[in-house]
């Protein structure tokens, strides 16, 4: 089945910036793809150019069967969009907003629209001008959800929500899986990808540097791991994938690449193992792996 | 210990604060004090030469004194016995306009704009005391005052007049200044949002204008209820009298003491009127590009319209009475495009140049929109909808484009209206209505170049947009008075416009500005679809 959304290659520079840096990024008709990097690494550059505000300086890029931006109208009546940075009319009342962006979008679920108003407690009465950066957001999400739209972009949409929001949202965007709809979700809560996305990518400095499943991507990455043994530990530290070892004689903690695990178990079981305790990474570390700076992957600069 | 501790109380900060907002205002306040000295510049040098001798002045006594009109838009007559007094006579009340304009947006900015942007929460969070804010903006209007005290004297006294009447001048327009700063104070206790602040100070502004002008028609009691009529009553240069500025002196006292004492019984962030709870569904006229655009942009477009409608009314008031007063004061008829003769037509033709001129600020104003909401973010879900970016620029442009043509009507409305009852001819309204549309298609052209600078250079396009109408204004003011070169003039046009209804109105021009204003409109449009939106 052909992808929802299939970037190549993407290239966007502002003057000097350059913003984006060939980015690649599939998402598959269905899924909800998490969308990953730390801030100013282009996650909501990405998502102008797919909403057809920017215009793509090289690489190729299609959505839902069409070219972003010849194609914009036509493919916007097919996707809802919800801003990380909400802002709004000052005079205008959320309720009016939602309408608003429902007709402009062709047609909204007024039942649909009742109940999320219900789920998400906004007073839809409240000129704009009033509402906190929380409830600015949930205007924003609620036109969002209640479009039948078989693709929701999500530039960051919880930032700013309380934790009981945050769940309210988590159980929408299950509702919408379910539905078979497809959600690109930008997002820096990383327990919300976890429960939400079936795949995600991590982007830094304008470029894609890791994209698959959780565990794809939990394979890439360490497993720490405690031992004890009968015999005194020796060799682990020579076997190919093993970090970070520190040993006292009949016991050690060390860090091994995933993919090597076997063999270092294989090794440790030789030795005659009492205790082990295999950690596996956080999702917390692997994004700060990626995100950090000794992983330089697109770190030299283009001038 | 701590006998050198700071003292903290409620105006604790008040003088880095105070500091800070000037920073802020540093490139802003120059503006208006170079306004407030240029009009009266202008105005003091141009009355020297046109009434040099004392019987012109007399002679104008007499014309003047016995016109309600005159009387009405500009002050009271006793201020016509000297030179200085006539200055003051026709500059203050615009004078006191834009002072009192001054001192609001500075007070309302430092105050419950900063509370409605969420700024005064982080600088309150700080040792600083709960009257620090708004202390220090009304020091600092003390400042900008005192600023505008110094400037209308040099300007004055440096055009010629009597130094003790200038300073009285300074001073009263000063007092006027500090006035409307504290009444700004006052309401920023009062509104929720800055909107509601400058709405109701501008109409005390407005009311403070028609009163006076009520006041100085009639029997003069009701110019003492306003701050303008307080000022005029000064009468500088004529009388030099101090004692009416006790007014604003002990008016400013009250609504400081008022405006503290209505702070100290709010929440920060509230206003003492809540803001109304609004529609939970939108009408069915927000559904649409243009629905958007209209609901956006129908308060700032009734405001022009209505403001000019009154404009009109005011000019066409004296078109009855402006035969004799050019009979009797000749230097006048230089600045009419006709001369002496054909008077009536010829001071029509420049008072709905005048007002059309100031409709293309209007039509900048309104396509300049399309900037703010993109640059705001507002744009980006609109356009990320089923919402071409050709339908999204047309709606603020069918705005922009048709609200022109209403505001001219407004004026010719008013103008033909006023005039109509001095002469009593109810066909000058459907007459000068037409005549005002004569200059449609110019300022269409001036929205024209806006567009095409949205297109193809978005961030310069508000300076370039904004030096064209300032272009347009003084080739159309200037250009006879000051010999402007004909090649000067050439480019603006409505140096091509027929000068109705002075001149006979020809087709051909209009047609010709019309397809420029065609080829500007789709360039812009062909520019802003192609370009990156929000950047």
């Amino acid at each position: 089945m052909a992808s929802t959304i299939s970037v190549a290659g993407l290239v966007k520079t502002f003057g000097r910036t350059r913003a984006l840096d060939g980015l690649d990024l599939e998402v598959k008709p269905g899924e909800v793809h998490g969308f990953l990097g730390p801030n100013g690494s282009g996650k909501t550059t990405t998502i102008r150019v797919l909403l057809g505000l920017l215009r793509a300086d090289a690489g190729t890029v299609r959505m839902l069967g069409g070219d972003p931006w010849s194609d914009a109208v036509a493919l916007h009546r097919r996707l809802a969009y919800v801003p990380g940075d909400v802002t709004l009319w000052a005079g205008i009342t959320g309720g009016e907003v939602i309408d608003l962006m429902g007709r402009l979008r062709g047609g909204l679920d007024r039942r649909r629209r009742a109940e999320l108003l219900e789920r998400f407690d906004l007073d839809p009465r409240k000129k704009a001008r009033t509402y906190s950066k929380g409830n600015r957001q949930k205007v924003a999400l609620v036109a969002g959800l209640a479009s039948e739209a078989e693709l929701l972009l999500l530039d960051e949409p919880t930032s700013g929500l309380d934790p009981l929001m945050e769940s309210v949202f988590q159980q929408c965007i299950q509702e919408v899986k379910r539905e078979g709809r497809t959600v690109l979700l930008s997002s820096h809560i990383l327990a919300e990808v976890e429960a939400l996305c079936d795949r995600v990518s991590i982007i830094r400095l304008g470029r894609t540097v890791e994209s698959g499943t959780l565990s794809e991507l939990r394979h890439l990455t360490r497993t720490s791991i405690s031992v004890e043994t009968a015999q005194p530990v020796t060799g682990i530290d020579a076997l190919p994938g093993v970090h970070d070892v520190v040993l006292d004689h009949t016991s050690a903690r060390f860090d091994v690449d995933t993919q090597h695990l076997d063999a270092v178990v294989r090794r440790l079981s030789t030795l005659g193992v009492r205790s082990l305790v295999s950690t596996p990474p956080t999702l917390e570390e692997m994004f700060l792996r990626h995100y950090g700076d000794e992983e330089t992957s697109g770190a030299e600069e283009t001038a | 210990m701590s006998a050198r501790a700071p003292r903290v109380g409620t105006t604790s900060g008040t003088g880095i604060l105070l500091r800070f907002m000037l920073r802020r205002d540093r490139f802003r306040l120059p503006w208006w004090l170079l306004g407030t000295g240029l009009l009266l510049l202008i105005q003091s040098t141009q009355s020297q030469n046109v009434y040099d001798t004392p019987e012109d002045l007399a002679r104008l006594r007499e014309t003047l004194g016995g016109n309600a009109s005159v009387v009405a838009l500009s002050g009271p007559t006793e201020l016509l016995d000297t030179i200085g007094g006539e200055v003051v006579f026709e500059i203050f009340s615009y004078l006191a306009v834009v002072v009192a304009l001054m001192s609001m947006f500075l007070v309302g900015r430092h105050t419950r704009s900063d509370e409605e942007a969420g700024r005064a929460e982080l600088i309150r969070s700080a040792r600083v005391g709960r009257h620090a804010p708004v202390a220090a903006a009304l020091c600092l209007a003390g400042l900008a005052n005192l600023a505008v005290a110094v400037v209308v004297f040099a300007t004055a006294a440096g055009t010629g007049l009597p130094a003790g009447g200038s300073v009285l001048l300074g001073v009263a327009t000063a007092g006027l200044g500090l006035t409307f700063a504290a009444l700004t104070a006052v309401a920023a206790q009062v509104f929720e949002n800055a909107r509601g602040v400058y709405g109701a100070v501008g109409l005390a502004i407005g009311a403070s204008y028609v009163l006076r002008a009520a006041g100085d028609v009639g029997n003069g009691a009701l110019s003492w209820v306003s701050p303008i009529g307080w000022g005029q009553r000064t009468f500088p240069y004529s009388d030099n009298r101090w004692w009416p500025l006790l007014l604003p002196l002990g008016v400013t006292a009250l609504l400081v003491a008022a405006a503290v004492a209505l702070l100290d019984r709010r929440d920060f962030g509230a206003g003492l009127l809540q803001s109304r709870p609004g529609r939970a569904t939108a009408s069915w006229a927000l559904g649409s590009p243009l629905g958007l655009a209209w609901r956006l942009q129908r308060g700032s477009l009734t405001g022009w319209a209505s403001g000019l409608l009154l404009l009109g009314a005011a000019y066409g008031s004296l078109g009855n009475t402006i035969e004799e007063y050019v009979a009797d004061n000749p230097e006048v008829a230089d600045f009419l495009p006709g001369g002496a003769a054909d008077v009536v037509d010829s001071y029509l033709a420049l008072t709905i140049l005048m007002s059309a001129l100031i409709t293309t600020a209007f039509g900048v104003s309104s396509t300049m929109r399309v900037r703010g909401e993109e640059t705001s973010g507002r744009a980006e879900p609109v356009l990320a909808t089923a919402t071409s970016r050709s339908a999204w620029l047309a709606s603020h442009l069918t705005v922009a484009l048709v609200g022109g043509a209403l505001v001219l009507v407004a004026v010719g409305f008013g103008e033909g209206l006023a005039y109509g009852l001095t002469v009593s001819d109810a066909g000058q309204i459907p007459r000068l209505m037409a005549v005002a549309l004569v200059y449609l298609p110019a300022v269409w052209l001036v929205i024209g170049l806006a567009v095409l600078g949205l297109g193809w250079l978005p961030r310069a396009a508000a300076a370039v947009a904004w030096v064209v109408v300032g272009y347009c204004s003084i080739v159309a003011l200037f250009a006879d008075s000051f010999d402007l070169p004909a090649w000067f003039q050439s480019a603006s046009p409505f140096a091509h416009t027929p000068e109705a209804p002075f001149e006979t109105v020809t087709t051909a021009p209009l047609l010709i500005i019309g397809a420029v204003v065609v080829v500007l409109l789709a360039g812009g449009l062909i520019g802003f679809r192609r370009r990156d939106v929000g950047y």
